[in-house]
């Protein structure tokens, strides 16, 4: 199963992605097209809206990582938002909740971004 | 993984099976991604889910390539796009097993729900 991965612009300039689906093995490389899609269109400002992401895995999380890479070597920034409980745990597990700070809401990633 | 949380009658959310399913999801993966570059023939991956006395087990058998030096790895730095899939699924459980057989890897995977 494949991930689908929406795509749309704030007034502000940031660009929201909200992937569908599991973000895996399989979805990985979908997320990681669209970073490099919105990169490449001069939106450094990312949030992923995970509300839509039902189960992530090590392959997943690399792909957020690599987001993450390719955001700040553009001076920019990338806020994870609206993690379901599974995506949690995951990040807590690997500690990453460290390196990404999550938030509850698209609307409260967007707050002063 | 819905018919065993309804076996083990635990509520929806459950972290102990979030762990769980993460770490066989990993597993899994691991295992269909070698077999699926290195696999000879004969039976490519067996798999079992056992439930007794508030304990998972799941079981996979497979006729990939010997992975000794992998299965002890460490997590990696946070910055790493890749190799935390064995660390999260020996994180998630309170056992993960890994036996070399003749030419079969098998894993078992324990957590008590």
């Amino acid at each position: 199963m494949s991930l689908d991965v929406q795509s749309r612009q704030t007034d502000a300039g940031v660009t929201v992605l909200a992937p569908s689906g599991r973000l895996d093995v399989a979805g990985a490389p979908m997320l990681k097209d669209a970073v490099s899609d919105a990169v490449k269109n001069g939106q450094p400002r990312l949030v992923i809206d995970l509300e839509g992401v039902s189960f992530v895995d090590s392959t997943g999380l690399g792909s957020v990582i690599a987001a993450l890479k390719m955001v700040r070597s553009s001076q920019g920034d990338l806020r994870l938002a609206a993690p379901n409980q599974q995506v949690r745990v995951v990040l807590e597990l690997t500690t990453l909740d460290r390196v990404f700070p999550y938030f509850a809401t698209v609307e409260e990633a967007l707050t002063g971004f | 993984m819905e018919l065993l949380r309804e076996r083990a009658g635990l509520p929806a959310g459950d972290r102990n099976l979030i762990l769980f399913e993460t770490a066989i999801a990993e597993i899994g993966s691991n295992v269909l991604i070698y077999t699926g570059k290195h696999g000879t023939t004969g039976p490519p991956v067996e798999y079992s889910l056992r439930m007794e006395a508030g304990v998972a087990t799941a079981f996979f058998a497979d006729h990939g390539p010997p992975i000794h030096n992998q299965a002890t790895r460490a997590m990696p730095a946070p910055t790493s796009e890749d190799g935390r899939g064995l660390a999260i699924a020996r994180k998630a459980l309170d056992e993960l097993a890994y036996k070399r057989e003749g030419e079969v890897n098998t894993w078992r995977l324990v957590k008590r729900l």
